[in-house]
Protein backbone atom coordinates (compact mmCIF):
# COMPACT_ATOMS: atom_id res chain seq x y z
CA UNK A 1 0.00 0.00 0.00
CA UNK A 2 1.31 3.41 -0.83
CA UNK A 3 1.78 5.77 2.31
CA UNK A 4 2.08 8.93 -0.37
CA UNK A 5 0.79 10.05 -3.10
CA UNK A 6 1.11 12.93 -4.77
CA UNK A 7 -1.05 12.85 -7.94
CA UNK A 8 -1.30 15.06 -10.59
CA UNK A 9 0.51 17.84 -8.61
CA UNK A 10 1.62 21.18 -9.73
CA UNK A 11 3.55 23.33 -7.32
CA UNK A 12 3.91 26.73 -8.05
CA UNK A 13 7.50 28.30 -8.39
CA UNK A 14 8.95 30.41 -5.30
CA UNK A 15 11.91 33.09 -5.40
CA UNK A 16 15.00 30.91 -7.50
CA UNK A 17 12.73 28.24 -7.53
CA UNK A 18 11.22 26.78 -11.32
CA UNK A 19 8.20 24.86 -9.46
CA UNK A 20 7.12 21.44 -10.66
CA UNK A 21 4.35 20.52 -12.92
CA UNK A 22 2.03 18.03 -13.23
CA UNK A 23 3.64 15.28 -11.83
CA UNK A 24 3.03 12.04 -9.66
CA UNK A 25 4.25 10.40 -6.56
CA UNK A 26 3.96 7.64 -4.55
CA UNK A 27 6.10 6.05 -1.87
CA UNK A 28 5.47 2.43 -0.14
CA UNK A 29 7.01 0.69 2.68
CA UNK A 30 10.74 0.00 2.01
CA UNK A 31 11.36 2.72 -0.51
CA UNK A 32 14.34 4.77 -0.37
CA UNK A 33 13.79 7.89 -2.75
CA UNK A 34 17.00 9.84 -3.53
CA UNK A 35 16.12 13.63 -5.32
CA UNK A 36 18.59 14.38 -7.73
CA UNK A 37 18.41 18.32 -9.19
CA UNK A 38 20.07 21.15 -10.68
CA UNK A 39 18.56 23.40 -8.17
CA UNK A 40 18.56 22.84 -4.51
CA UNK A 41 15.09 25.23 -4.24
CA UNK A 42 13.77 22.75 -6.18
CA UNK A 43 14.61 19.27 -4.41
CA UNK A 44 13.27 21.41 -0.86
CA UNK A 45 10.46 22.49 -2.61
CA UNK A 46 9.42 18.68 -3.66
CA UNK A 47 10.13 17.69 -0.03
CA UNK A 48 8.09 20.40 1.36
CA UNK A 49 5.66 19.60 -0.79
CA UNK A 50 5.87 15.79 0.34
CA UNK A 51 5.51 17.00 4.24
CA UNK A 52 2.68 19.08 3.32
CA UNK A 53 4.35 22.51 4.09
CA UNK A 54 3.60 23.73 0.46
CA UNK A 55 -0.04 23.02 -0.78
CA UNK A 56 -0.36 22.33 -4.70
CA UNK A 57 -1.64 25.08 -6.98
CA UNK A 58 -3.89 21.73 -8.36
CA UNK A 59 -3.51 18.14 -7.75
CA UNK A 60 -4.44 15.19 -4.66
CA UNK A 61 -2.18 14.58 -1.63
CA UNK A 62 -2.98 11.18 -0.29
CA UNK A 63 -1.61 9.81 2.62
CA UNK A 64 -2.47 6.58 3.15
CA UNK A 65 -5.17 6.17 1.19
CA UNK A 66 -6.80 8.95 2.57
CA UNK A 67 -7.35 12.43 0.40
CA UNK A 68 -6.22 15.13 2.57
CA UNK A 69 -7.77 19.03 1.80
CA UNK A 70 -4.37 21.12 2.29
CA UNK A 71 -6.85 24.15 2.13
CA UNK A 72 -7.00 23.57 5.92
CA UNK A 73 -3.70 23.15 7.78
CA UNK A 74 -5.45 21.39 10.04
CA UNK A 75 -5.77 17.88 7.75
CA UNK A 76 -2.67 17.83 7.49
CA UNK A 77 -1.86 17.67 10.79
CA UNK A 78 -1.54 13.64 11.37
CA UNK A 79 0.48 13.10 8.11
CA UNK A 80 2.55 16.11 9.61
CA UNK A 81 2.24 13.25 12.61
CA UNK A 82 3.67 10.51 10.92
CA UNK A 83 6.52 12.10 8.74
CA UNK A 84 10.11 12.72 10.41
CA UNK A 85 11.34 15.87 9.18
CA UNK A 86 15.34 16.56 9.45
CA UNK A 87 15.94 19.75 7.42
CA UNK A 88 17.23 22.93 7.15
CA UNK A 89 14.24 24.76 8.68
CA UNK A 90 13.42 22.31 10.95
CA UNK A 91 13.82 23.79 15.29
CA UNK A 92 13.28 23.16 18.65
CA UNK A 93 10.37 25.38 20.75
CA UNK A 94 12.80 27.75 22.22
CA UNK A 95 10.71 28.76 25.15
CA UNK A 96 10.78 24.91 26.49
CA UNK A 97 13.95 22.89 27.48
CA UNK A 98 15.45 20.09 25.16
CA UNK A 99 14.47 17.25 27.26
CA UNK A 100 10.17 18.86 27.01
CA UNK A 101 10.71 19.42 23.56
CA UNK A 102 11.63 15.60 23.05
CA UNK A 103 8.34 14.75 24.92
CA UNK A 104 6.02 17.25 23.85
CA UNK A 105 4.62 15.31 20.96
CA UNK A 106 4.06 12.54 23.34
CA UNK A 107 2.89 14.56 26.44
CA UNK A 108 0.10 15.98 24.34
CA UNK A 109 -1.06 12.89 22.40
CA UNK A 110 -0.99 10.83 25.36
CA UNK A 111 -2.27 13.46 27.72
CA UNK A 112 0.12 13.58 30.60
CA UNK A 113 2.65 15.48 31.90
CA UNK A 114 4.24 12.94 33.70
CA UNK A 115 6.14 11.39 31.29
CA UNK A 116 10.10 10.19 31.09
CA UNK A 117 12.05 10.22 27.89
CA UNK A 118 11.69 6.37 26.52
CA UNK A 119 14.84 4.18 26.56
CA UNK A 120 15.32 4.47 22.77
CA UNK A 121 15.07 8.72 23.10
CA UNK A 122 17.39 8.17 26.11
CA UNK A 123 20.18 6.12 24.62
CA UNK A 124 20.04 8.31 21.10
CA UNK A 125 20.52 11.35 23.95
CA UNK A 126 23.20 9.87 25.60
CA UNK A 127 24.84 8.52 21.37
CA UNK A 128 24.52 12.32 20.21
CA UNK A 129 26.49 13.43 23.76
CA UNK A 130 23.13 15.82 24.76
CA UNK A 131 21.84 13.58 27.37
CA UNK A 132 23.73 16.35 30.19
CA UNK A 133 21.82 18.82 28.02
CA UNK A 134 18.51 18.03 28.67
CA UNK A 135 17.42 20.41 30.82
CA UNK A 136 18.90 23.53 28.82
CA UNK A 137 16.53 25.61 26.78
CA UNK A 138 17.72 25.71 23.14
CA UNK A 139 19.26 29.15 23.31
CA UNK A 140 21.94 28.28 25.57
CA UNK A 141 23.43 25.11 23.33
CA UNK A 142 25.24 25.08 20.56
CA UNK A 143 24.00 24.82 17.27
CA UNK A 144 25.50 21.76 16.81
CA UNK A 145 23.84 20.18 19.85
CA UNK A 146 19.96 22.07 18.46
CA UNK A 147 20.19 19.84 15.60
CA UNK A 148 21.59 16.73 17.26
CA UNK A 149 18.11 17.37 19.82
CA UNK A 150 16.09 17.61 16.10
CA UNK A 151 17.57 14.50 14.62
CA UNK A 152 16.28 12.55 18.11
CA UNK A 153 13.49 14.11 18.19
CA UNK A 154 12.75 13.07 14.43
CA UNK A 155 14.07 9.92 14.75
CA UNK A 156 12.15 8.96 17.92
CA UNK A 157 8.49 9.86 16.93
CA UNK A 158 8.67 6.86 15.28
CA UNK A 159 7.73 8.19 11.62
CA UNK A 160 5.52 6.15 8.84
CA UNK A 161 8.00 8.14 6.50
CA UNK A 162 11.46 9.86 6.84
CA UNK A 163 12.05 13.18 4.97
CA UNK A 164 15.43 14.63 5.00
CA UNK A 165 17.33 17.35 3.22
CA UNK A 166 20.95 17.16 2.76
CA UNK A 167 21.88 15.14 6.33
CA UNK A 168 25.06 15.39 5.89
CA UNK A 169 25.16 19.18 6.33
CA UNK A 170 22.43 19.06 9.14
CA UNK A 171 24.22 16.37 11.34
CA UNK A 172 27.43 16.67 13.07
CA UNK A 173 29.67 14.61 11.11
CA UNK A 174 31.36 13.47 13.96
CA UNK A 175 28.03 12.03 14.76
CA UNK A 176 26.85 10.78 11.34
CA UNK A 177 27.63 7.68 11.12
CA UNK A 178 25.65 6.92 14.37
CA UNK A 179 22.62 8.82 12.18
CA UNK A 180 23.31 6.45 9.54
CA UNK A 181 23.33 3.40 11.99
CA UNK A 182 20.10 4.64 13.12
CA UNK A 183 17.96 5.08 10.09
CA UNK A 184 19.27 1.72 8.54
CA UNK A 185 17.76 0.24 11.55
CA UNK A 186 14.95 1.53 10.96
CA UNK A 187 14.59 1.46 6.39
CA UNK A 188 15.47 -2.33 7.67
CA UNK A 189 11.96 -2.52 9.76
CA UNK A 190 10.36 -1.17 6.06
CA UNK A 191 10.57 2.70 6.88
CA UNK A 192 10.32 4.34 3.48
CA UNK A 193 13.06 7.69 2.78
CA UNK A 194 12.52 10.30 0.82
CA UNK A 195 15.95 12.67 0.49
CA UNK A 196 18.12 14.96 -1.01
CA UNK A 197 21.85 14.61 -0.35
CA UNK A 198 25.02 15.19 -2.49
CA UNK A 199 26.74 12.76 -0.31
CA UNK A 200 27.14 9.40 -2.93
CA UNK A 201 28.07 6.90 0.14
CA UNK A 202 24.47 8.21 1.70
CA UNK A 203 22.70 8.00 -1.58
CA UNK A 204 24.19 4.53 -2.85
CA UNK A 205 23.17 3.25 0.81
CA UNK A 206 19.80 4.60 1.28
CA UNK A 207 18.31 4.99 -2.00
CA UNK A 208 16.15 2.12 -4.25
CA UNK A 209 14.79 4.51 -6.32
CA UNK A 210 15.75 7.52 -7.30
CA UNK A 211 13.90 11.17 -8.62
CA UNK A 212 15.46 14.01 -11.10
CA UNK A 213 14.05 17.33 -10.98
CA UNK A 214 15.31 19.69 -13.86
CA UNK A 215 13.18 22.72 -15.47
CA UNK A 216 10.25 22.41 -13.36
CA UNK A 217 9.47 18.58 -14.37
CA UNK A 218 9.53 15.16 -12.21
CA UNK A 219 11.35 12.07 -13.83
CA UNK A 220 12.38 9.23 -12.40
CA UNK A 221 15.26 7.02 -13.03
CA UNK A 222 16.20 3.61 -13.23
CA UNK A 223 18.55 2.94 -9.96
CA UNK B 1 -10.35 65.83 -3.42
CA UNK B 2 -10.22 62.06 -5.23
CA UNK B 3 -7.26 61.55 -3.82
CA UNK B 4 -7.92 62.40 -0.32
CA UNK B 5 -11.62 59.96 -1.11
CA UNK B 6 -9.64 57.19 -1.97
CA UNK B 7 -7.20 57.72 0.84
CA UNK B 8 -9.96 57.51 3.28
CA UNK B 9 -11.64 54.80 1.06
CA UNK B 10 -8.57 52.42 1.26
CA UNK B 11 -7.78 53.19 4.88
CA UNK B 12 -11.84 52.36 5.81
CA UNK B 13 -11.44 49.13 4.03
CA UNK B 14 -8.44 47.91 4.86
CA UNK B 15 -9.09 48.99 8.99
CA UNK B 16 -12.83 46.91 8.34
CA UNK B 17 -10.39 44.29 6.45
CA UNK B 18 -8.05 44.36 9.79
CA UNK B 19 -11.08 44.42 12.11
CA UNK B 20 -13.10 41.44 10.20
CA UNK B 21 -9.37 39.24 10.20
CA UNK B 22 -9.52 39.85 13.93
CA UNK B 23 -12.99 38.73 14.17
CA UNK B 24 -12.69 35.48 12.80
CA UNK B 25 -9.56 34.84 14.32
CA UNK B 26 -11.26 35.48 17.85
CA UNK B 27 -14.17 33.06 16.38
CA UNK B 28 -11.47 30.18 15.38
CA UNK B 29 -9.86 30.67 18.79
CA UNK B 30 -13.16 30.59 20.92
CA UNK B 31 -14.18 27.61 18.80
CA UNK B 32 -11.93 25.60 20.36
CA UNK B 33 -13.46 26.39 23.84
CA UNK B 34 -16.27 24.05 22.86
CA UNK B 35 -14.49 21.10 21.05
CA UNK B 36 -13.73 18.17 23.48
CA UNK B 37 -10.39 17.30 22.10
CA UNK B 38 -9.57 13.44 23.41
CA UNK B 39 -5.98 14.86 23.64
CA UNK B 40 -3.79 17.57 25.05
CA UNK B 41 -5.75 18.71 27.93
CA UNK B 42 -2.98 18.31 30.71
CA UNK B 43 -0.65 20.71 28.52
CA UNK B 44 -2.89 23.08 27.62
CA UNK B 45 -4.26 23.08 31.51
CA UNK B 46 -0.71 23.98 32.26
CA UNK B 47 0.41 26.73 29.72
CA UNK B 48 -2.66 28.25 30.54
CA UNK B 49 -1.63 28.28 34.16
CA UNK B 50 1.73 29.49 33.18
CA UNK B 51 0.28 32.12 31.29
CA UNK B 52 -1.85 33.14 34.69
CA UNK B 53 1.48 32.80 36.75
CA UNK B 54 3.34 35.23 33.61
CA UNK B 55 0.48 37.69 33.57
CA UNK B 56 -1.21 37.75 37.10
CA UNK B 57 1.08 36.78 39.85
CA UNK B 58 4.44 38.99 38.06
CA UNK B 59 2.71 41.50 37.37
CA UNK B 60 1.62 42.18 41.05
CA UNK B 61 5.07 43.55 41.73
CA UNK B 62 3.99 46.44 39.07
CA UNK B 63 -0.02 47.11 40.12
CA UNK B 64 -0.03 46.61 43.46
CA UNK B 65 2.34 50.21 44.03
CA UNK B 66 0.44 51.78 40.58
CA UNK B 67 -2.79 51.08 42.34
CA UNK B 68 -1.61 52.80 45.80
CA UNK B 69 -0.35 55.56 44.21
CA UNK B 70 -3.30 56.31 42.20
CA UNK B 71 -5.95 55.16 45.07
CA UNK B 72 -3.26 57.36 47.42
CA UNK B 73 -3.34 60.88 44.80
CA UNK B 74 -6.85 60.35 44.04
CA UNK B 75 -7.99 60.27 47.93
CA UNK B 76 -5.86 63.82 48.69
CA UNK B 77 -6.63 65.46 45.81
CA UNK B 78 -10.50 64.73 45.89
CA UNK B 79 -10.50 65.02 49.30
CA UNK B 80 -9.69 68.80 48.92
CA UNK B 81 -12.11 69.70 46.00
CA UNK B 82 -14.96 67.52 47.62
CA UNK B 83 -17.10 67.60 50.41
CA UNK B 84 -17.16 64.60 52.80
CA UNK B 85 -20.54 62.92 51.15
CA UNK B 86 -18.82 62.95 47.62
CA UNK B 87 -15.54 61.72 48.31
CA UNK B 88 -17.03 58.23 48.11
CA UNK B 89 -18.77 58.62 45.70
CA UNK B 90 -15.93 60.03 43.11
CA UNK B 91 -14.08 57.57 44.35
CA UNK B 92 -16.11 54.53 42.81
CA UNK B 93 -16.80 56.43 39.89
CA UNK B 94 -13.41 57.46 38.77
CA UNK B 95 -11.53 54.32 40.39
CA UNK B 96 -13.51 51.25 40.18
CA UNK B 97 -15.55 52.35 36.81
CA UNK B 98 -12.82 53.98 34.61
CA UNK B 99 -9.46 54.20 35.95
CA UNK B 100 -8.61 50.63 37.28
CA UNK B 101 -9.36 48.63 34.31
CA UNK B 102 -7.44 50.97 31.88
CA UNK B 103 -4.79 51.22 33.99
CA UNK B 104 -4.99 47.29 34.50
CA UNK B 105 -5.11 46.83 30.73
CA UNK B 106 -1.81 49.00 30.15
CA UNK B 107 0.16 47.36 32.67
CA UNK B 108 -0.69 44.03 30.47
CA UNK B 109 -0.44 45.86 27.70
CA UNK B 110 2.91 46.82 28.35
CA UNK B 111 4.08 43.59 30.19
CA UNK B 112 2.03 41.13 28.49
CA UNK B 113 0.88 41.75 25.21
CA UNK B 114 4.44 43.02 23.67
CA UNK B 115 6.25 39.91 25.54
CA UNK B 116 3.44 37.27 23.60
CA UNK B 117 3.49 39.45 20.38
CA UNK B 118 7.59 39.15 20.54
CA UNK B 119 7.40 35.42 21.26
CA UNK B 120 5.05 34.69 18.68
CA UNK B 121 6.66 36.37 16.14
CA UNK B 122 10.75 34.87 17.06
CA UNK B 123 8.34 31.14 17.11
CA UNK B 124 7.06 32.39 13.23
CA UNK B 125 10.09 33.33 12.00
CA UNK B 126 12.41 30.45 13.76
CA UNK B 127 9.70 27.63 12.62
CA UNK B 128 8.95 26.62 15.85
CA UNK B 129 5.44 27.35 14.71
CA UNK B 130 5.89 24.74 12.00
CA UNK B 131 7.71 22.33 14.55
CA UNK B 132 4.42 22.14 16.36
CA UNK B 133 2.43 21.05 13.76
CA UNK B 134 5.23 18.36 12.59
CA UNK B 135 4.19 17.26 16.00
CA UNK B 136 1.08 17.06 14.75
CA UNK B 137 -0.43 19.85 17.13
CA UNK B 138 -2.83 22.28 15.94
CA UNK B 139 -1.04 26.12 17.15
CA UNK B 140 -4.13 27.46 17.69
CA UNK B 141 -5.08 24.82 20.55
CA UNK B 142 -1.65 24.91 21.99
CA UNK B 143 -0.54 28.34 22.02
CA UNK B 144 -3.67 30.24 21.63
CA UNK B 145 -6.35 29.02 23.45
CA UNK B 146 -3.92 28.76 26.77
CA UNK B 147 -3.10 32.54 26.08
CA UNK B 148 -7.04 33.97 25.70
CA UNK B 149 -7.93 32.06 28.65
CA UNK B 150 -4.66 32.76 30.57
CA UNK B 151 -4.45 36.38 29.60
CA UNK B 152 -7.91 37.10 30.00
CA UNK B 153 -8.26 35.75 33.60
CA UNK B 154 -5.30 37.25 35.16
CA UNK B 155 -6.95 40.35 33.46
CA UNK B 156 -10.31 39.65 35.66
CA UNK B 157 -7.87 39.44 38.43
CA UNK B 158 -5.52 42.31 38.39
CA UNK B 159 -8.74 44.33 38.24
CA UNK B 160 -10.32 43.14 41.32
CA UNK B 161 -6.79 43.49 42.88
CA UNK B 162 -6.31 46.86 41.31
CA UNK B 163 -9.76 48.22 43.08
CA UNK B 164 -8.99 46.52 46.87
CA UNK B 165 -5.50 48.23 46.51
CA UNK B 166 -6.83 51.40 45.27
CA UNK B 167 -9.39 51.99 47.78
CA UNK B 168 -8.33 50.17 51.04
CA UNK B 169 -4.55 51.10 50.12
CA UNK B 170 -5.25 54.16 49.25
CA UNK B 171 -7.65 55.14 52.17
CA UNK B 172 -5.25 53.32 54.77
CA UNK B 173 -2.06 55.77 53.06
CA UNK B 174 -3.75 58.69 53.50
CA UNK B 175 -5.16 58.14 56.98
CA UNK B 176 -1.65 56.76 58.41
CA UNK B 177 0.37 59.53 56.81
CA UNK B 178 -1.71 62.92 56.25
CA UNK B 179 -4.41 64.69 58.44
CA UNK B 180 -7.11 64.43 55.88
CA UNK B 181 -10.17 63.61 57.12
CA UNK B 182 -11.40 60.74 55.37
CA UNK B 183 -13.66 59.26 58.14
CA UNK B 184 -16.35 56.80 56.55
CA UNK B 185 -14.66 56.71 53.16
CA UNK B 186 -15.53 52.71 52.80
CA UNK B 187 -18.67 53.09 54.06
CA UNK B 188 -19.18 55.70 51.70
CA UNK B 189 -17.97 53.66 48.91
CA UNK B 190 -20.00 50.97 50.25
CA UNK B 191 -23.31 52.79 49.80
CA UNK B 192 -21.94 54.28 46.10
CA UNK B 193 -21.11 51.03 44.79
CA UNK B 194 -23.74 49.09 42.94
CA UNK B 195 -24.09 45.43 41.09
CA UNK B 196 -23.87 47.58 37.55
CA UNK B 197 -20.18 48.79 38.32
CA UNK B 198 -19.32 45.69 38.93
CA UNK B 199 -20.96 43.84 36.27
CA UNK B 200 -19.68 46.80 33.79
CA UNK B 201 -15.90 46.17 35.82
CA UNK B 202 -16.16 42.66 34.74
CA UNK B 203 -17.44 42.80 31.30
CA UNK B 204 -14.65 45.15 30.90
CA UNK B 205 -12.26 42.80 31.88
CA UNK B 206 -13.43 40.23 29.83
CA UNK B 207 -13.70 42.03 26.74
CA UNK B 208 -9.76 43.85 27.46
CA UNK B 209 -7.81 40.02 28.21
CA UNK B 210 -9.82 38.57 24.15
CA UNK B 211 -9.55 42.06 22.41
CA UNK B 212 -5.23 42.30 23.73
CA UNK B 213 -5.05 38.93 23.76
CA UNK B 214 -5.86 38.12 19.81
CA UNK B 215 -4.74 41.72 19.05
CA UNK B 216 -0.73 40.46 20.04
CA UNK B 217 -1.44 37.33 18.69
CA UNK B 218 -2.52 37.78 15.40
CA UNK B 219 -0.22 40.47 15.25
CA UNK B 220 2.43 37.93 16.14
CA UNK B 221 1.50 35.26 13.35
CA UNK B 222 1.43 37.73 10.78
CA UNK B 223 5.41 38.16 11.33
CA UNK B 224 6.02 36.69 8.29
CA UNK B 225 9.17 35.36 8.13
CA UNK B 226 11.00 38.36 8.99
CA UNK B 227 12.88 39.24 12.10
CA UNK B 228 12.76 43.03 11.19
CA UNK B 229 9.43 42.93 11.35
CA UNK B 230 9.08 41.97 14.79
CA UNK B 231 9.48 45.57 16.54
CA UNK B 232 7.52 47.49 14.16
CA UNK B 233 5.01 44.86 14.36
CA UNK B 234 5.10 45.03 18.61
CA UNK B 235 4.75 48.65 18.61
CA UNK B 236 1.37 48.39 16.67
CA UNK B 237 0.37 46.08 18.99
CA UNK B 238 0.71 48.18 21.74
CA UNK B 239 -0.96 51.19 20.46
CA UNK B 240 -3.44 49.16 18.92
CA UNK B 241 -4.33 47.43 22.04
CA UNK B 242 -4.60 50.33 24.01
CA UNK B 243 -6.41 52.05 21.46
CA UNK B 244 -9.05 49.22 20.92
CA UNK B 245 -9.14 49.21 24.74
CA UNK B 246 -10.63 52.70 25.24
CA UNK B 247 -12.76 52.33 22.94
CA UNK B 248 -14.15 49.26 24.63
CA UNK B 249 -14.42 51.18 27.56
CA UNK B 250 -16.21 54.28 26.10
CA UNK B 251 -18.56 52.35 24.50
CA UNK B 252 -19.04 50.24 27.03
CA UNK B 253 -19.68 53.22 29.94
CA UNK B 254 -22.27 54.46 27.51
CA UNK B 255 -24.18 51.41 27.21
CA UNK B 256 -24.23 50.95 31.34
CA UNK B 257 -24.26 54.53 32.22
CA UNK B 258 -25.96 56.50 30.14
Amino acid sequence: MQIIELIDYTLEPEGARNGLNDFSFSLSGGDGYAVETDSIDDAVLFLKAVVTWVSPQKGIYRFNGVNIDLDDYRNSLLCKRKIGYIASDAALISNRTVRDNLIFMRCYHEDSLLLTLDDTTAELCRKFDIADKLDRRPGELHPRDIKNAITIRELSKSPDVLVLERPEDFIDHTKFDLFKEAVTAMTRQGLPVVFYSSDRNFINTFSNKKARISKGRLTFLSS
Amino acid sequence: MNTHAGYIGRRALTTAGHFLNLLAFICNILRLIFHRFPTGRALLKKFTLEQIYFTAYQALYVIIPVALLIGSMLIVQIAKVSTQYDLGKIMVLLIVREIAPIVTALIVILRTATAVSIEIGYMQVFHEIEAIEMAGIDPLRIICLPRLVGITAAILCLFVIFNLVAVIGGYLTVWIFTYIPVKNLLGQIETAITFTDILAGTIKALLFGLTITVICLYHGFKANLKITGIPAQTSKVAVECFFSCLVIDVIISILFYL
